[in-house]
């Protein structure tokens, strides 16, 4: 029953693919560009996200700031779809990857979320799992196939940062590696699927200042080859790793969150356009 | 290069308040695919066609029901206490009334017990002791109640029956602790069978209690230590107030488990059909007990009776076992 | 609970790591001086209170003289305390011992019915009783045995286990996983069918399908056992945390692939448990075999068709009979069950410490 359903699964990919070849076949890998207008999000009869708009350039980091609560983790989860995941959730506007509208209907929810990967707060790898079947989980679970499955495992772990480390203890358990290995783990998982898009979502905030370091490394050194969207809490990290930023915040209680400003990190962080930016960056209120 | 970054990333945020048609929200719809619908089909089906059986077998006890019920007479079913398969007659209410009894009994002796267990084991036991404590309360709930049974029949009932006596000597004043005679025999009766069953009935309580006073708020109990209160001062004010209803609830569920035990019952009680109030005495009843002694040699038509008076039983179970669980599922919202 | 219970892990690993010698650790819980001598006053005051009571009135109760003791020993306790410090102490020491003795009590209740199983069941339980029926041994001749009966209680649970996990587990996945729209009449059903009594599961399944057989014993034990372990697997189920459920999403995978790929591997170790408790609870069920199974005195091996036995049935015919042997063949297999029952106990045990350990949950 299994492989008939993967074969179902395969099926599907490749349908949508001869729907739209330019943008969602395995030929057009690398960065992507992103875009996201109008969106606007509730849950249940609660809006939490009033018209956002923001295009996320291919190849750069873009990274979300705001106080919390402001919205941006939601915003970064209309992004690949997962926002649907909570019950009740729901969503106005469109997000476009590389110009197709990915909550349209010529794509699966599945295949937009294998094309835009995402990174969680806590890292989480599957404890039933060794860490060479974690590199892989993502293949074995969208039913893509794998190719040559030794050189994925190696060449996500590289990418992510961890190969050096892991490399002789591929069969333990993804549980035994300290937190900050986790979430690169987490992160190669992710990459494994070869996504255009990686979305983080506070990737550093369970972890400790070196682990942290290391992550933001890998991070800058992620971002020749694919477009990043971090959200991130710590404004000297959007300034270390974003060359782009966009400033979410609540204006009054209930209200949803809105885009005060967006643009070059340099810019915002520097020379704000909007007062509001400037005593948030400025670490006077949030 | 800058310039067209700055213009590419520049929020195209819109004003509220301009004179734009209001945003519809709508709930992105996504087919499920093949595997996720036969899937799905799967589940509710696995699901599903259990629960018809279950309700179908219902329904045919039910039916298998009518014969006594029509030659009883639904009313002396109810509240008759004779059961005589010659006559056709089979009235419930001296085997429910005694079901009742025996499982008010193991609340008696359960209820205090269970808690202090599950009190002692989240509170107060140093963490080795409570360790073992958990592993006794599950491996009780674990051991058939054939074994109870045999245990209580054989060793157990022996030593009650100086309590029995002491209760008899001590306690008159309780009408249900007198003796219709000197003489009388103390073993065999309603109260060793309800100790019994009380012991059998402990790990329900203390898991479902234990599970429920756990999700006391943590930080209002060390508040609450914090002041200087004891630990005893603790568990009166935060942790049972904030249990209670898990703690009702528990009870309940056990209560419908012990009005349901047969084994244990069957083996030591000396079956009667009247109410035996005195429930020190050998003699007592109770329907599962009932059928499960007499189901064997009866009648086709006091089969039936004995089917009737199963289908009451479960009835009463159900009922209890619903508002039990409806009564734990509210303390564990809050 | 929690906070109690991790923070001596954390202390010795913090010692191990940075491999200086150990500390040696300070007492938190124990008792200081006055409340031992407290405990001491007490417990003289309340043990020649005892003897005292025993020369004047001349008693030979020990189990009252003991109780009278006991007695004695809480209230010189409390008034002793309560003059040294308050009564709200003083009565906090005196649930402290309550709750001490309770839990003894219940560990000396099961460690007497262990016992007392073990010594009757031994006289009997031997290779012959294993290895033979009852087919031609009567109550006079020695000899016999339950392996008929064993025979039928494998057979009957492995059928049983073979339907219920499955359901079991696909209902929970249904009422959690999917939360689909009949989850409701679903698990209103599931709580009702818990409540059905052991003998009442019996005679469903003899109003529907009447007959003997092993089978219709699995079907009623089915009934019995499919509520508990739904739940129990639905409880399981909500302890694999939502975020793996995300990530694996996150990655394009449909429903199904998440939940058989990574929902049921993560709790793989908890499925376990639960199934092997369930059919700890079904080997130890006589009243749902009663009229399914019937029981016989020889060797049954086809669960399809005729009576057969099983060990609880095995052990309620014969302990019920005025008889000495017939009844020491009773304790030997009560004394089989209880062993299997324990065995499939300490399994579960093991196996879920094992998987806490893994976690790092200890």
């Amino acid at each position: 029953m299994s492989t008939h359903l993967d074969h179902d699964q395969q099926h599907r990919t490749n349908e949508s693919v001869a729907l739209a070849p330019q943008h969602l076949g395995p030929a057009a890998q690398g960065a992507s560009s992103l875009t996201a207008t109008d969106v606007s999000c509730w849950f249940g009869s609660r809006q939490v996200l009033e018209r956002c708009s923001l295009s996320m350039e291919p190849g750069k980091v873009t990274a979300l700031i705001g106080p919390s609560g402001c919205g941006k983790s939601t915003f970064l989860r209309t992004l690949n779809r997962m926002h649907e995941v909570v019950p009740g959730a729901k969503i106005a506007g469109t997000v476009e990857l590389d110009g197709q509208d990915i909550y349209g209907e010529d794509l699966g929810v599945t295949e937009v979320r294998m094309a835009i990967g995402m990174v969680f707060q806590k890292p989480n790898p599957f404890p039933s799992m060794s860490i060479r079947d974690n590199v892989l989980a993502g293949l074995k679970l969208s039913g893509k196939s794998a190719g040559d499955k030794d050189t994925v495992v190696e060449e996500s772990l590289r990418r992510a940062g961890l190969w050096n480390e892991v490399k002789d203890r591929l069969h333990d358990g993804g549980m035994s590696l300290s937190g900050g290995q986790q979430q690169r783990l987490c992160i190669a998982r992710s990459l494994a699927v070869h996504p255009r898009v990686l979305l983080m979502d506070e990737p550093c905030s369970a972890l400790d200042p070196i682990s942290t370091r290391v992550v933001e490394e890998t991070v800058i050194e992620l971002a020749h080859q694919i477009t990043i969207v971090i959200v991130t809490h710590n404004m000297q990290q959007a300034q270390r790793v974003s060359s782009q930023c966009a400033f979410f915040l609540v204006e009054e209680q209930k209200q949803p969150g809105r885009i005060v400003e967006a643009g070059d990190t340099a810019t915002l962080f520097t020379n704000p356009k909007d007062q509001r930016t400037l005593d948030y960056v400025t670490g006077r209120f949030g | 290069m800058a310039v067209g970054d700055a213009v590419a990333v520049a929020a195209r945020n819109v004003d509220p308040m301009s004179a734009i048609s209001p945003q519809v929200p709508i709930r992105p719809s996504d087919r499920p695919s093949r595997g996720d619908r036969i899937f799905r089909g799967f589940t509710v089906g696995a699901a599903m066609l259990a629960l018809v059986t279950v309700v179908v077998a219902i329904l045919f006890l039910a039916n298998e029901a009518r014969p006594a019920l029509s030659s009883t007479g639904l009313k002396n079913f109810f509240t008759s206490t004779i059961w005589n398969g010659f006559i056709g007659q089979f009235g419930i209410l001296g085997v429910m009334v005694g079901t009742m009894i025996i499982a008010t009994i193991a609340m008696i002796v359960a209820v205090p017990a269970a808690l202090s267990m599950a009190l002692f084991i989240n509170e107060y036991a140093p963490r080795k002791v409570g360790r073992l404590l958990t592993s006794v309360v599950d491996l009780l709930a674990a051991l058939p109640s054939l074994i109870f049974g045999m245990w209580g029949r054989d060793a157990f009932q022996q030593k009650l029956v100086p309590v029995a006596r002491w209760l008899s000597d001590h306690l008159y004043a309780i009408p249900f602790f007198r003796l219709s005679a000197e003489d009388v025999v103390l073993v065999r009766s309603s109260f060793v069978v309800g100790v019994i069953v009380g012991i059998m009935v402990i790990p329900i309580i203390t898991s479902i209690s234990r599970d429920v006073m756990a999700q006391a708020p943590r930080d209002v109990c060390e508040a609450a230590l914090g002041l200087g209160g004891t630990r005893w001062g603790m568990i009166r004010t935060v942790i049972l107030p904030f249990g209670r209803s898990g703690i009702i609830g528990g009870i309940l569920l056990a209560f419908g488990r012990a009005l349901g035990e047969t084994i244990a019952v069957a083996l030591i009680i000396q079956l009667t059909f009247d109410i035996n109030w005195h429930v020190l005495e050998a003699g007592g009843s109770s329907v599962a007990g009932l059928i499960a002694v007499r189901f064997g040699e009866a009648t086709p038509l006091e089969r039936s009776g004995l089917i009737a008076a199963g289908f009451a039983l479960l009835v009463l179970t159900f009922t209890v076992n619903l508002i039990a669980r409806r009564i734990v599922k509210r303390g564990q919202i809050k | 609970m929690t906070l109690l219970d991790d923070a001596p892990v954390a202390d010795g690993a913090g010692d191990a790591a940075t491999g200086m010698p150990e500390q040696p650790k300070r007492k938190v819980r124990g008792l200081t001086r006055p409340e031992w001598a407290e405990y001491a006053i007490a417990l003289v005051a309340g043990i020649s209170l005892a003897l005292l009571l025993r020369t004047l009135l001349d008693w030979d109760d020990v189990m009252g003289s003991a109780i009278i003791a006991g007695i004695a020993f809480i209230g010189v306790h409390y008034l002793i305390v309560r003059e040294r410090t308050s009564p709200d102490v003083a009565l906090d020491k005196v649930v402290t011992t309550m709750m001490w003795t309770v839990g003894a009590v219940i560990v000396a209740m099961l460690l007497w019915m262990l016992s007392y199983v073990a010594v009757r069941g031994m006289k009997l339980l031997n290779w012959t009783f294993l290895t033979s029926d009852l087919s031609t041994t009567g109550s006079l001749e020695e000899g016999g045995g339950a392996l008929h009966a064993i025979i039928g209680t494998a057979e009957q649970v492995a059928i049983a286990t073979i339907v219920v996990v499955p359901v079991a587990v696909l209902t929970a996945v249904y009422l959690h996983e999917l939360k689909g729209r009949l989850a409701g009449l679903i698990r209103f059903v599931v709580d009702s069918l818990s409540g059905v009594p052991s003998i009442v599961a019996g005679l469903l399944i003899f109003t529907v399908w009447p007959g003997y057989a092993g089978i219709k014993a699995s079907a009623a034990l089915a009934i019995l056992t499919l509520p508990i372990v739904t739940r129990a697997s639905e409880e399981i189920l909500r302890t694999v945390p939502d975020s793996l459920r995300e990530a694996s999403l996150a990655l394009g995978a449909p429903q199904w692939k998440v939940v058989l790929r990574v929902v049921l591997p993560t709790a793989r170790t908890g499925l376990a448990t639960a199934t092997i408790l369930g059919v700890a609870r079904m080997a130890g069920e006589t009243a749902p075999a009663l009229y399914t199974a019937f029981g016989s005195a020889s060797v049954n091996l086809n669960p399809l068709n005729g009576a057969q036995s099983s060990l609880p049935l095995f052990v309620w015919d014969l302990i019920r009979v005025p008889d000495q042997r017939q009844n020491d063949r009773a304790w030997a297999g009560a004394l089989v069950l209880v062993v299997i029952v324990l065995v499939l106990f300490a399994t579960a045990r093991w196996l879920s410490a094992r998987a806490d350990k893994k976690l790092g949950r200890r």
